[in-house]
């Protein structure tokens, strides 16, 4: 897990924590909550922390919802679902169990919603994203460069890349299914787009135009566009 | 001012080392002056591959904590007299050298030698930290191998957050898996890593066999390896050398008569 003692990992419902087993809890706990000291971006309000429960005991479990809570993080012990095979157009997908995505739920409960402004925000990458190097913005992206696997691109809003994507993608990383993911050539090995997981066929071919990745009838679809 | 080359990989095993060695000899050949600084420490061997274990006295270890000055502990090579290793500690561990004496100790050396070639450890940890902090720029070797070459753009990544110029070298290539289409090909290899590209290098028996005499394989110039470590020896001396396409016809043409086929 490289040089940090815990990950959060995009998925459908929200931001899954994973840590390596046989690590103190002490120490665990200790870098979250330096974590949620520094501000970092992505323990905005509301957003859901997902646990695979039999990892912690029910007091550990107990003690880092208190401390989520403090932050105002949501924290859940919960399975996490299996990632469903898809392949293009994708065709086959987990609905959400409920008509409102987890994270949008989740969002609801919080008093403190994120300003408009922030989410719109645009950040621009001006470089290729490389194996193990991870993007995260609340707004969208536009990375003019490639996406190489091994590298993870995590956005509140939508995924522009001028350039080959072959990472893991996730756009509406709080559950907006209305954005998309965009690149000169995609190929990545995932694509996420809000609650929604769709895998890449074991073998893809480089596609020839550019695409866009989009949410239609509870589905992630994939098609080509003009640029 | 002399320029300052760290060879490193991210994977172990890739051929750092070997490519260390041969260059160095390369540009000796040429008459250039020459350094090479092994900081795999607790793990050395260029010593080896460069046949000069016995001869050892001091350790880079020793110099970075200032007991001894560089000169002291440089060995010269038996057949190149402007080639010099600078070996390091086989009991210490990485720790032993703080990338800071490092970079001092770079910086006074470029003054007396043309080239001083850093043998990187694998690994992404303070090893490799001490390793580029003086280099001017950076050879990445991998080899066809998608782990490798996923490891090699993870360095990449690294080395350009220190704006490092990089370039690569793509070492134990298969002629015959390439043609078979069972190996990644140079454009895929590219299609990831996007750097220009100095060197790419055979695989060829004859390394495992030279290294075991302490010869680094540029010295057999008849050998397919040797033979592409000299045109990288080249490009670096800013000639321009071209590349012999893999997947043309000229290419295994030249392989098919190197192996005798
Ligand atoms: N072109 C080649 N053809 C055949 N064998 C090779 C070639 N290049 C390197 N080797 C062999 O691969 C092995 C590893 O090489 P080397 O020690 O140079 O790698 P390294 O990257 O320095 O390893 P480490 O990460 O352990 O320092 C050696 O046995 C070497 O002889
Ligand atoms: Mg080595």
């Amino acid at each position: 897990m490289g040089d940090e003692v815990f990950k959060l990992k995009g998925n459908q419902t929200g931001l899954q924590l994973v840590f390596a087993p046989g690590i103190a809890f002490e120490t665990l706990r200790n870098e979250i909550q330096k974590r949620l000291e520094s501000g970092s971006q992505f323990f905005k309000r509301g957003t859901v922390i997902q646990l695979v429960p039999d990892q912690l005991s029910k007091e550990n479990e107990e003690s880092l919802r208190k401390l989520f809570h403090q932050y105002g993080v949501l924290f859940r012990v919960e399975p996490i679902e299996d990632v469903s095979k898809a392949r293009r157009p994708i065709p086959k997908q987990k609905a959400p169990e409920t008509n409102i995505p987890a994270a949008q739920a989740a969002a609801k409960e919080s008093p403190a919603e994120p300003k408009p402004a922030e989410e719109h925000r645009m950040m621009v990458i001006n470089r290729t994203v490389r194996s193990g190097q991870e993007i995260q913005t609340q707004g969208s992206v536009l990375i003019c460069g490639n996406v190489n696997p091994g590298a993870e691109i995590i956005a509140g809003g939508s995924i522009d890349i001028r350039g080959t994507c072959r990472g893991i993608v996730h756009a509406g990383a709080y559950g907006d299914r209305n954005s998309f993911i965009i690149a000169d050539c995609l190929m990545p090995v995932q694509i996420r787009i809000a609650d929604l997981i769709a895998q890449a066929p074991d073998s893809i071919e480089k596609p020839a135009y550019a695409e866009k990745a989009s949410v239609k009838n509870n589905q992630i679809i994939i098609e080509p566009i003009e640029r | 001012m002399g320029e300052v080359i760290v060879i490193t990989s991210g994977k172990g095993g890739v051929g750092k080392s070997t490519t260390t060695a041969s260059l160095g000899v390369g540009l000796a050949m040429r008459g250039k002056k020459v350094a090479l600084i092994d900081t795999d420490t607790g793990l050395r061997n260029l010593d080896i591959l460069l046949g000069l274990e016995r001869r050892i006295v001091y350790t880079l270890v020793d110099v970075a904590q200032k007991r001894v000055n560089y000169g002291q502990a440089l060995v010269r090579h038996k057949k190149y007299s402007n080639l010099f290793l600078l070996p390091t500690s086989q009991v210490a561990d990485k720790t032993a050298i703080e990338p800071e004496q490092m970079k001092q100790l770079v910086d006074t050396m470029r003054n007396e030698f043309d080239f001083i070639l850093i043998d990187c450890p694998a690994g992404i940890e303070q090893g490799f930290q001490t390793a580029v902090i003086g280099a001017d720029w950076a050879v990445v070797v991998t080899i066809p191998e998608v782990s490798a070459v996923r490891d090699a753009d993870k360095i990449i990544g690294r080395l350009q957050a220190v704006n490092k110029d990089i370039k690569l070298i793509v070492n134990r290539i298969d002629p015959q898996m390439v043609k078979a289409g069972t190996m990644l090909d140079m454009t895929s290899i590219d299609d990831i890593l996007s750097l220009p590209c100095i060197g790419q290098i055979p695989d060829d028996r004859e390394v495992i066999n030279a290294s075991n005499q302490g010869i680094p394989i540029i010295e057999w110039s008849n050998t397919a390896a040797g033979r592409a470590y000299n045109d990288v020896v080249g490009r670096i001396c800013g000639e321009d050398i071209p590349f012999k396409p893999f997947e043309t016809e000229g290419f295994f043409a030249r392989l098919k008569h190197v192996f005798g086929h």
